[in-house]
């Protein structure tokens, strides 16, 4: 027998005791008849800063380990059991665990589907530089450590917060039905957050080039500075608004993910209902279209399969307005009647695009009287299935015939699916940014 | 006959021999060792529309070892499992990353001087964790949503129960070696309306016991609960907007406890006083004014409470802390690592969400409490808008102003502690006047944490404590709950705002 190579970052997780056990378990006088396990491994290192102060105990240096499975037993009688299970069960003595997880076990016929040998694509996840920072290479922060502190100082940043991370794993998906497919990846990322108001981050799968950071904590700087000045005399009402791309991941691709998630379709409990999805009519502009690709090389949100060992293929959710699928795992795609989907697993692989974009320069001169809302609070206390929302503003930029204004504070309210039909939304291209900003019209009010 | 011992709690039990191995390596290595172990079950079950979706166990355990070394500078390394010789390689690792911070401008650091502790706090019990039926919870889950269904028919019901038992041993290198367990048991229910224009609202009950599906009196504040978000969630689709602005206002105590925790709790922890609107200098502006004399901001671990902690996640017993008292700053959320800068008590407010994290200090249960609050018969469920309404009317509220809005439930907020901006949002909007009560959709609310605590009035009823929620500072979710009295009447402020349409 193998020795399991605990800390190996994955390479080779030793599944003989797990599987030879799935085999032989009997509970209640129940042998399980099919099952699948995904295994994931990691390796990690991090560093925080809080107030300038980097490593400090609240944000430290961090090192980490961890091996944890989630399976799915199928039961000879139909019966379905699911969880999570830790290393010490994967390795030595997953027994006693996968017994008890027959108390748990519930019928559930449309769980049923484990998924057996398929074609797999080939997509690069795996950086060697964030291998070896995750490995314990840590000086490869201190250049970008120091490059947010020279920024810090030149430009009079009174305060930042941050973090920074490598990560290294492996991941793989075995069943009863023969499949057993494996996969090594990385991943990256920095987070920075000036004067408490608004921050900047990236992730990626590899150590991203350093000018790519300067050119985002820049960015960073222009609206953070822009924010030390009060607009004059704010305008109130139905405005002309630029959604930064921050705002449009956390709120408005947060509501029609929410929406399309198979779980909420089934029930009835999203706003989409399963009759829309590949009926004619929109609900949305007609030209909205969207679609993941996880095949993205080196994308963040790039993958091969899913934990559930669905191959990784790009899908159109929503094509032309029209509801094209839900976002479906094995048992709502079995239950709605209709194939497994990919899902979007970072934002760098989900495409929002249709109606006309412009640039971010040209969005600002078409928005004079207008604001610029740089990031919202209580996105997570909106109701997410009737797309009404009342959000607060406070880092919003009023804007006037000569572009950035002063600072707003400010609340807007709408529905977001209401904007997503309007007539006048356009996509805005910020630089840099993979998802486009929105310019649309909603309430703003002073805050 | 021995009483039973959870199967968790003896797990961690039988980690003496590598705590104290761990001791010996990092006292050999000239380092202050923080050993936290961790041992979790959590059990679930998911009922939607009358059928059962999910059932899932979990366990976790593992270890963080979180070291300082002499020259002051720490590091946290985790690992999911108690194996002595990888814990060991570990703690090596962890103490030649700390050595090897200066490379990234890692500052020294010290902490507080701490006296050793030895104690053991795990509520009885516990052991039920290990003999949770969950066929009888999707049972019971299944009987309430009929329950439900006929009380409110038309809307999508989903109901949840989860039992979590999340338990720790500290031990660190000074002799301090702390167990402590922390049962967390909840039943959920989200109501959906079945229209075109849909709306979702939830309710909860919360108790340590892993049976609260079957004790009687947390049913009925369930399902009077319960009923209520399900007819709201059927009105709302219908309802309006409010205009935005600044308000005569009530509050429930959910709400309340959203005011304490997000606009004072968060900027009333320590770690983040070099930023901190209530702090100067890196120092709480202790004995400030901050609010009207007759409100106070409390916080501690409330027995049976779904966010009691007893000790710190670095073992230091968790004390009760007076963040306002009678409108002026006085105690701050401390732990060892930020008491010192802080010119404030050790507290020992620090918790973690688990092995991995490193700890901060944070709120358990917060309140807002009013001196000589007004009286408020009855169970608090029995208070609808009217209802509502008839107490401010007799209390002469709506003689000082013909309309106040009432903000009913909490559904989550947030707060820039630099800043002292904050939000949350409720459930619903009543516009209340002598002559009605008008029903509109929630909305944003906002503002300075001065304005809106200098705004405080009048409490009415008895403190209730029972509103929870999950706290997600710096990306750690941990429980968090609290309240106030059943009602708080607010006069407007300016700096206090309403969202609107």
């Amino acid at each position: 027998m193998r020795t399991p190579r605990s800390g190996s970052a994955g390479v080779d997780v030793d599944l003989t005791r797990l599987i030879r056990a799935l085999g032989a378990v009997r509970a209640d006088g129940h042998a399980i008849a099919g099952w699948s396990v995904y295994v994931a491994e990691t390796r990690r290192a991090s560093v925080g800063t809080k107030d300038r102060q980097t490593g400090d105990a609240h944000a430290p240096l961090t090192l980490a380990e961890s091996l944890t499975a989630r399976y799915k037993l199928i039961w000879d009688d139909g019966r379905v059991s699911r969880g999570a299970m830790e290393r010490r069960a994967i390795e030595r003595t997953p027994e006693p665990l996968l017994t008890a997880s027959r108390a748990a076990s519930f019928p559930d016929p449309d769980a049923v589907d484990v998924l057996g040998p398929a074609a797999f694509p080939e997509v690069a996840t795996h950086g060697p530089a964030a291998a070896a920072v995750a490995a314990g290479g840590i000086e490869a922060f201190a250049p970008r450590l120091a490059a947010i502190r020279e920024r810090v100082a030149r430009h009079g940043i009174r305060t930042w917060s941050g973090s920074m991370h490598a990560a290294e794993g492996t991941s793989r998906v075995v069943t009863s039905s023969g499949l057993d497919i494996g996969g090594r990846g990385t991943s990256t990322g920095w987070s920075a957050t000036f004067d408490g108001e608004l921050g900047a981050g990236h992730t990626a799968r590899d150590v991203a080039p350093l000018v790519d950071l300067a050119g985002r904590l820049d960015h960073l700087v222009r609206f953070v500075l822009a924010l030390r000045h009060s607009a004059a005399s704010p305008r109130e009402g139905l405005l002309p608004v630029i959604l930064h791309p921050d705002v449009v991941e956390d709120y408005v691709l947060g509501v029609l993910l929410h929406n399309l998630d198979g779980a909420q379709v089934a029930h009835g409990t999203g706003a989409f209902r399963r009759e829309q999805f590949g009926a004619a009519v929109p609900v949305l502009r007609e030209d909205i279209t969207l679609r993941t690709d996880p095949l993205v090389p080196m994308a963040a949100g790039a993958y091969r399969f899913s934990q559930e060992g669905v191959p990784g293929s790009p899908c159109t959710y929503v094509d032309g307005g029209r509801l094209n699928t839900p976002i479906l795992e094995l048992k709502y795609a079995r239950r709605l009647g209709l194939p497994p989907t990919a899902f979007p697993a970072a934002m760098d692989t989900l495409f929002l695009e249709g109606p006309a974009s412009v640039s971010y320069d040209d969005a600002i001169a078409a928005t004079a009287g207008g604001a610029l809302v740089l990031s919202v609070l209580g996105v997570h206390t909106q109701d997410f299935t009737s797309g009404d929302f009342s959000l607060s503003a406070p880092q919003s930029l009023a804007i006037g015939p000569q572009g950035l204004n002063g600072r707003l504070r400010a609340t807007i309210s709408g529905n977001v699916f209401a904007l997503l039909r309007a007539k006048d939304l356009t996509l805005v291209r910020f630089p840099g940014e993979h998802t486009p900003g929105l310019l649309t019209r909603c309430r703003l009010d002073a805050a | 006959m021995p009483p039973h011992t959870s199967s968790v709690i003896a797990e961690l039990d039988s980690l003496t021999e590598l705590s104290q191995e761990m001791t010996r390596r990092a006292q050999g290595r000239g380092a202050f060792l923080v050993w936290r172990a961790q041992a979790r079950r959590i059990a679930s079950v998911l009922v939607k529309s009358g059928r059962v979706e999910e059932v899932a166990t979990s366990s976790g355990s593992g270890h963080g070892v979180h070291a300082m070394t002499g020259d002051g500078r720490t590091a946290l390394g985790s690992r999911d499992e108690f194996l002595a010789e990888p814990a060991l390689a570990l703690l090596d690792r962890t103490i030649d990353a700390a050595s090897a911070a200066a490379s990234l401008g890692v500052d020294a650091r010290s902490m507080a001087s701490l006296e050793p502790v030895v104690a053991r706090a795990v509520p009885p019990g516990v052991d039920a964790f290990d003999r949770i039926d969950l066929d009888a919870a999707a049972d019971r889950l299944g009987e309430l949503q009929r329950e439900l269904s006929g009380r409110v028919p038309g809307v999508n019901l989903s109901l949840s129960y989860q039992a979590d038992l999340d338990a720790w041993r500290i031990v660190r290198s000074d002799g301090t070696d702390v167990l402590f367990a922390m049962p967390r048991c909840v039943l959920r229910i989200a109501a959906s309306s079945s229209g075109d224009a849909r709306h979702t609202v939830g309710a909860s009950v919360s108790g340590p016991h892993p049976a609260l599906f079957d004790d009687p009196s947390t049913i009925a504040t369930l399902l009077a609960r319960a009923e209520s978000a399900a007819r709201l969630a059927c009105l709302l689709p219908d309802a309006p907007s409010h205009p935005a602005g600044s308000f005569p206002l009530v509050i429930d105590y959910a709400l309340a406890k959203g005011l304490a925790h997000e606009a004072f709790g968060h900027a009333s922890e320590a770690d983040g006083f070099r930023s901190s609107i209530l702090a100067k200098d890196g120092r709480f502006r202790a004995g400030e004014h901050v609010g009207a004399p007759h409100v106070s901001i409390v916080d501690e671990p409330k027995a049976d409470d779904h966010a009691w902690q007893p000790y710190s996640a670095s073992g230091g017993k968790r004390l009760r802390a007076t963040i306002v008292e009678h409108g002026r700053l006085a105690d701050a959320l401390t732990d060892p690592w930020s008491q010192g800068g802080s010119g404030c008590r050790l507290t020992n407010a620090d918790r973690a969400e688990s092995f991995r994290s490193a700890p901060l200090p944070r709120m358990t249960n917060i309140r807002i409490e009013v001196d000589d609050p007004l009286p408020a018969p009855g169970r608090f469920e029995d208070y609808g808008p009217e209802e509502v309404r008839d107490l401010l009317a007799g209390a002469g509220v709506l003689t000082r102003h013909p309309r106040v809005v009432f903000l009913s439930g909490y559904s989550g907020g947030q707060v820039n502690p630099a800043t002292g901006d904050f939000v949350f949002n409720c459930k619903a909007i009543y516009a209340l006047t002598p002559s009605g009560v008008t029903l509109h959709k929630p909305a944003i609310f906002s503002g300075s944490m001065f304005g809106a605590l200098g705004a405080i009035r009048e409490g009415f009823g008895p403190l209730l404590l029972d509103a929870i929620g999950t706290c997600g500072k710096w990306g750690q979710s941990v429980p968090s709950s609290g309240g106030s009295h059943y009602f708080l009447a607010l006069d407007a402020d300016p700096s206090v705002r309403l969202g609107g349409r």
